[in-house]
């Protein structure tokens, strides 16, 4: 619980605002950042109640505003005295006086609940970070010993008042809690999740946030079990009267705190990347092209010997979604992969590797049976009111990857087509249209898709690349079990990881005279062979064209690299032809 | 701040209720509240209205003080109404229920049993809540804008507001109780307490003087024929999906309704409430387990429903005069056609033509015989031409829309299914995506891929706008006002201009032909169009935004306002356009006959015509239907079957446009001297130029051929350039 001031009207007001300004200074400093305990690593027993502390994290759901009493008075039955309190966090402040609800000084304020997921898809190497406070010793334990207690007497100390609810409380929350944990939803985006999630309460600016931002949230840390006693006392609670919040909606909206704490943030700050490793070091342009070389033959080996694959499996890891002009959106590059071998899981093996090199991602085995059951659209639950998650609210740059060779014969139900749609709509818009029963919300997203299919894919892509094995069909099982996980050391690793990040991160511009000879450029293409070449391949070839200059570290557009990315393309095209004669039949 | 009077404030609520008056059209005086409170006298009226803005016209300053703290205002308004009851009631009243009786009873008693001596105890008498009959509500001043509810915050507590939304969830209405009535053991006094909040501590101790006195410890029973219970009802509302800011959850909140004001809402229904922005006061265990926070509620005054199209935020304030000028400046046609999907480069009369089906024709119904007003629009072409991303736009710019595809709806989707109700096990109909886009526009891609079952659905949907369903014994016909815009792609991947247009798109002629406009969308190479295109797409990722054209793409909300505006207009086709209509469409009808069109013109075509050319005179606000709409029409028809016979030129003679005017003008003498019995050769320069326009060609194409074929001395034109003579 946030320290109680008590303030005398005489006393200058907007001492809070004070409070939250200097804390605001303090973490803006490196040191101070990472000195603070994050949530994310820091198993929450570990992590001392009303302390400070950061938790990364995405928006999933926004709750209703609540509303409480930011300044009131208490009186004292006994000598009838007024204290006036003020008190920020609208926290119950259970003193033994009542708190005198008709007072004319009462000011009711509002504060804004958002609940909080980590971030989903967050790969293992994302979650490291350089260093915690966080050091899980016996030492270090015994010196906190005073702060740091367990659970079951700092629930006793956090309700000094000796009344008769406190003692049931601590005898029967445990036991409670333990019961609630199995059936309790925590609501993760993405199936097989763990970790803390958390429910943020802002005081302050909260238009500025939206869903399924990725922020990062320094706040206080409040696992009270007053604050869970409410969907615990159902009995008590639910009044006859005919409330409306059904016991669903308060399970949802009050969770046990030692599961799902409140957070009440200080200050957040927004994430423009989740990667870990990206402040550190700022590579150079020639590095850049270095290490990209490097990653370019190590995909080359990863994808049977196929570099042209290779290079376009670099742009689809570097593309994002830039910018958007009314439907359309600018930047972003979907990747079919078509001819991969049905060997030995090659698709699995792939996506353990992008896994590596990307701080979030996520693996869709499009099997029927995950195309049916799955939820992949978020849709709104009202008798809980709430929004249930579903696997494609993602953080922006999240890499989805598609494996289509999963796929077999069989029907798809309504849910599956529902599916399907929704992902073609999130390749085709980058938008994914949350369910909300009367009505569908529209909710754009930046998910780098790559999708992995035998024959041509049936969602649509940007860019259809088919593979060419450089492997003999008879050694490919072979080959493709070679394929090590960790076939370099961690360090080449981290390069990779690091040059991804800031390639997406890079600014892009074409200057006007390059501008000038692409269009000239796109004239003649028509003029030679009208019926290859549409408005839509020179968007392509102008994605295509950024992506592989950012690749390699420019930031603008030159010649050179408008003629390779032609090439690049022309050679793509050539192999669609190709196999499209050998095999005739393929649309 | 000195506290207000609020005696001084119920004399003035008393004095407005007395004298405010409105005069009818004789100049008399009609007391509208005085007329009202002699309804509520004789248990004839519950509900009473109190128009604040009637409220304004007398004492501006008490409105203010009514929106502020307007739940106070409620009970001194009550308690003005209540006192001045009796002086209205000017005969008997007929005892309506129980409670009524019961009131009666309690007062005759009361008179009857008065007794100078007994003086009872305050809390003895009869509460005002009980004794009342009547249930007082405010209607928010119409200067207030209904808001959103995000926009209500902590400082609207306690204020009159009103908000917008879709209800999510409704309770079953129940009983609860206003007053509870209490008799005592002992002394048999009648005890009442009014009951404020959603829950009550019961009384135990008898407090009248006798039982107090005498220490009998009466025990209070709860008489339940004598407490007072109102209907109630919970509501959630949500805001609309256009509501929320990008990227936010709609936010809801929950609306108390009393008395009057249920049961009038079901989830699913858009509705605007007036209420008091309330916080819900607990009392007792929960009180302190909630501790500062305190849950809100909307206590519901009026409740009233509308439907989605009207509460777009468009319907409800009418276009601002600058905003007006700004739309329809010159070149408003050209101006509106561009805004629709501005990132899509060209179709410039595709893009016109789907701004009329937008603001649609006028429907007329002459003698019970129904002719839709809605334009449907096939969209046809070589995969990759923007088909998908045109149908999406007007899915979004449209008020009311639907989008599905071909292939992932069956007939049934698309028309309307019979349910079983899993909880009550009756059958329902739920409506498909055409019922649900009624009035307004369904898009439907890729048409041709759909299952013939289930396309024939829609042919009725097309001509007669209603769906008939007879099946698990429901037979019923459902409105499907609205127009279809479809897209398809060829049949064999790319259009064959020399194959018809069934065997291209592979769809039979009955659901072609009830198509207004049929595009066909190509891909033709053109250098100086794709230097364009190529400026254009470059222009876009360079820039990431669109390359300043000569006009500023309308805002979607503002066009979106400027269509809805249009469609109110019903314009008609004077009698005098009357004939030359049918001589465009005798002459169409030739045509076809001699050219063996790939395309239909039929009756159908006449109605089409007049379709577009009422939508192009609804577009320009007129109420009439001029010639110029008429010849547009037919400009865009020509221009739809255009693009249908596009290569053409290349496989037979290439025509030059000239050659087609000189061809169209000796049609038109040939023509005008067969009917003025060979008056010889002579054409009115003005005939000639509309007809050229209609077939479309531009005035200035007309004038080149003009000259052209002077100078080669076929015709002469005279001085004053009215009259073409040929030679």
């Amino acid at each position: 619980m946030p320290t109680v001031l008590i303030t005398l009207p005489s006393q200058a007001t907007g001492w809070e605002a004070k409070v939250v300004e200097f804390f605001k200074d303090q973490l803006k400093e490196k040191e101070a950042q990472t000195a603070v305990p994050s949530l994310n690593d820091v198993p929450l027993h570990y992590l001392k109640p009303d302390g400070l502390v950061k938790f990364r994290c995405l928006v999933q759901d926004m709750f209703d505003p609540e509303f409480y009493m930011g300044v009131y008075e208490t009186v004292d039955p006994s000598t009838g005295a007024k204290v006036r309190f003020k008190f920020p966090c609208g926290q119950s402040f259970s003193g033994s006086f009542g708190v005198d609800f008709s007072s004319k000084h009462t000011v009711t304020v509002e504060r804004q609940t958002f609940y909080c997921v980590p971030i989903p898809g967050e790969n293992p190497q994302a979650r490291v970070v350089p260093s915690t406070s966080y050091v899980p010793s016996r030492q270090k334990r015994s010196y906190e010993d005073m702060d740091v207690q367990p659970q079951k007497q700092r629930d006793a100390q956090a309700e000094p008042h000796g009344n008769g609810d406190c003692k049931r409380q601590e005898t029967e929350a445990p036991s409670g809690q333990t019961t609630t944990a199995s059936h309790l939803d925590l609501n993760f985006p993405l199936p097989g999740e763990k970790g803390p999630s958390c429910l943020v309460k802002v005081y302050e600016d909260w238009d500025s946030f939206k869903l399924n931002d990725a922020l990062e949230v320094y706040g206080v840390l409040s696992v009270s079990p007053a604050l869970s006693a409410l969907a615990d006392e159902k009995d008590a609670l639910l009044d006859p009267s005919g409330c409306m919040e059904t016991a669903e909606e308060q399970r949802v909206h009050s969770p046990p705190a030692s599961l799902v704490p409140r957070l009440h943030m200080l200050y957040a700050k927004r994430l423009p990347h989740n990667n870990p490793l990206l402040p550190c070091t700022t590579p150079q342009d020639n590095s850049m092209a270095s290490v990209r070389a490097e990653l370019h033959s190590f995909f080359t080996r990863v994808l049977l010997g196929d570099a042209l694959a290779a290079e376009y499996l670099i742009l689809q890891l570097v593309s994002t979604v830039y910018s958007r002009r009314d439907v359309l959106p600018l930047g972003k590059f979907t990747v079919n992969l078509s001819g991969c071998p049905a060997v030995a899981s090659y698709a699995e093996r792939l996506y353990q590797i992008i896994q590596q090199l990307v701080p979030s991602s996520f693996y869709l085995a499009m099997s029927l049976q995950n195309m049916n059951r799955m939820r992949l659209v978020p849709k709104k639950d009202y008798v809980a009111n709430r929004l249930v998650s579903g696997a494609l609210q993602l953080d922006k740059n999240t890499s989805l990857f598609l494996d289509e060779t999963r796929l077999e014969q069989g029907q798809l139900d309504a849910t599956g087509v529902r599916n399907v749609t929704a992902l073609g709509n999130l390749i085709s818009w980058q938008k994914v249209d949350y369910d909300f029963s009367y009505h569908q919300m529209e909710f754009p997203c930046n998910v780098n898709v790559l999708v992995v299919s035998e024959g041509r894919s049936l969602l649509p892509s940007d860019c259809h690349v088919r593979l060419q094995p450089q492997v003999a069909p008879v050694t490919m099982e072979e080959y493709v079990s070679s394929i090590q996980v960790h076939p370099h050391a961690a360090s080449q690793l981290n390069k990779f990881r690091i040059y991804l990040s800031v390639a997406r991160l890079l600014d892009y511009s074409i200057s006007d005279n390059v501008t000038k000879s692409v269009e000239d450029d796109f004239v003649d293409m028509r003029k030679d062979d009208p019926q290859s070449v549409s408005a839509e391949d020179l968007h392509r070839l102008l994605v295509v064209a950024r992506l592989l200059s950012l690749s390699l570290g420019r930031t603008s557009l030159s010649r050179d690299t408008w003629l390779q990315a032609k090439h690049m393309e022309a050679q793509r095209r050539s192999r669609l032809e190709q196999h499209r004669s050998v095999n005739g039949n393929e649309p | 701040m000195s506290r207000k009077d609020y005696l001084a404030e119920k004399e003035k609520c008393k004095r407005f209720l007395q004298e405010f008056y409105t005069e009818d059209d004789n100049g008399k005086k009609v007391f509208k509240y005085g007329v009202q409170l002699v309804a509520v006298a004789h248990r004839e009226q519950v509900p009473l209205f109190v128009e604040l803005d009637d409220v304004a016209e007398e004492d501006p300053e008490l409105v203010e003080s009514v929106c502020e703290n307007a739940k106070r205002y409620v009970g001194l308004f009550a308690d003005a109404v209540h006192e001045l009851l009796p002086e209205y009631k000017e005969r008997d009243i007929v005892a309506k229920d129980s409670l009524d009786v019961y009131i009666e009873h309690r007062l005759m008693m009361e008179q009857r049993g008065r007794d100078p001596a007994d003086t009872r105890d305050a809390r003895n008498q009869y509460p005002p809540e009980l004794m009342r009959r009547f249930e007082l509500y405010f209607k928010a001043p119409s200067t207030s804008k209904p808001k959103v509810v995000r926009d209500i915050r902590a400082e609207s507590i306690g204020h009159l507001v009103t908000v917008r939304g879709i209800v999510t969830r409704a309770t079953e209405v129940k009983p609860m109780m206003a007053v509870a009535t209490y008799t005592c053991d002992q002394c048999g006094a009648e005890t009442y307490q009014p009951i404020q909040s959603t829950s009550f501590m019961p009384l135990i101790m008898c407090p009248s003087q006798e039982c107090v006195t005498n220490k009998s410890g009466g025990r209070l029973y709860l008489q339940t024929r004598g407490s007072k219970f109102v209907k109630f009802q919970e509501l959630r509302i949500q805001e609309h999906s256009d509501q929320v800011p990008v990227g936010n959850i709609p936010r809801s909140m929950t609306v108390y309704a009393r008395g009057e004001n249920t049961r009038l809402a079901q989830p699913g229904d858009h509705v605007a409430i007036t209420g008091i922005f309330l916080p819900l006061l607990r009392s007792g265990y929960s009180q302190a387990v909630q501790g500062l926070l305190s849950e809100t509620y909307l206590e519901a005054h009026s409740i009233t429903l509308m439907n989605k199209t009207e509460d777009d935020e468009l319907g409800n304030e009418e276009l601002t005069d600058e905003e007006l000028r700004s739309i329809t400046e010159e070149g408003f046609y050209e101006k509106l056609a561009g805004s629709i999907a501005p990132e899509i480069y060209g179709h410039e009369d595709v893009k016109k033509a789907l701004l009329l089906l937008l603001v649609g024709g006028v429907e007329q119904a002459p003698k019970g015989m129904k002719i839709r007003g809605n334009i449907n629009i096939c969209l046809m072409g070589d995969p990759g031409v923007a088909k998908s991303q045109l149908l999406s736009y007007i899915d979004r710019l449209a008020p009311r829309s639907q989008y599905t595809t071909g292939r992932g709806s069956s007939g049934v989707g698309l028309t309307a299914a019979v349910m079983r109700d899993p909880l009550t096990g009756e059958m329902t109909l739920e409506g498909g995506a055409l019922v649900l886009a009624d009035l307004g526009v369904c898009c439907i891609d890729e048409f041709d891929k759909m299952a013939d079952a289930d396309r024939t659905a829609i042919h009725e949907v097309m001509e007669q706008q209603t769906i008939s369903i007879a099946k698990a014994g429901i037979m019923t016909s459902l409105n499907a006002r609205c127009s279809i815009l479809a897209a398809a792609n060829p049949a064999y991947g790319r259009y064959n201009p020399r194959k018809s247009i069934e065997q291209n798109i592979q769809l039979p002629a009955a659901l072609l032909s009830r198509f207004d406009l049929l595009w066909l969308i190509q891909d033709k190479p053109d250098a100086d169009a794709d230097l364009r295109l190529a400026q254009h797409i470059t222009y876009v990722h360079q820039h990431s935004h669109q390359p300043p054209t000569h006009f500023t793409p309308i805002d979607m909300k503002l066009m979106r306002r400027y269509v809805a505006l249009c469609k109110k207009r019903q314009p008609v086709v004077p009698e005098s356009l009357a004939d030359y209509i049918t001589a465009a469409y005798v002459e169409m009808r030739k045509e076809a006959r001699v050219s063996k069109d790939t395309t239909f013109t039929s009756a159908r075509t006449l109605l089409s015509i007049l379709r577009l050319s009422t939508a192009l005179a609804r577009l320009r606000m007129m109420d009439a239907v001029e010639k110029e709409d008429i010849n547009e029409a037919m400009r865009l028809m020509e221009m739809s079957k255009d693009s249908l016979q596009a290569d053409k030129s290349s496989t037979t003679r290439t025509q030059r446009p000239a050659d087609v005017i000189f061809s169209l003008v000796r049609e038109l003498a040939t023509e005008g001297s067969t009917g003025r019995g060979g008056a010889g050769g002579v054409v009115r320069m003005a005939e000639a130029e509309q007809r050229c326009v209609s077939r479309g060609f531009t005035p200035a194409q007309f004038q080149e051929a003009l000259e052209e074929y002077e100078e080669l001395n076929v015709w002469q034109v005279n001085q004053a350039r009215s009259r073409i003579t040929f030679v």
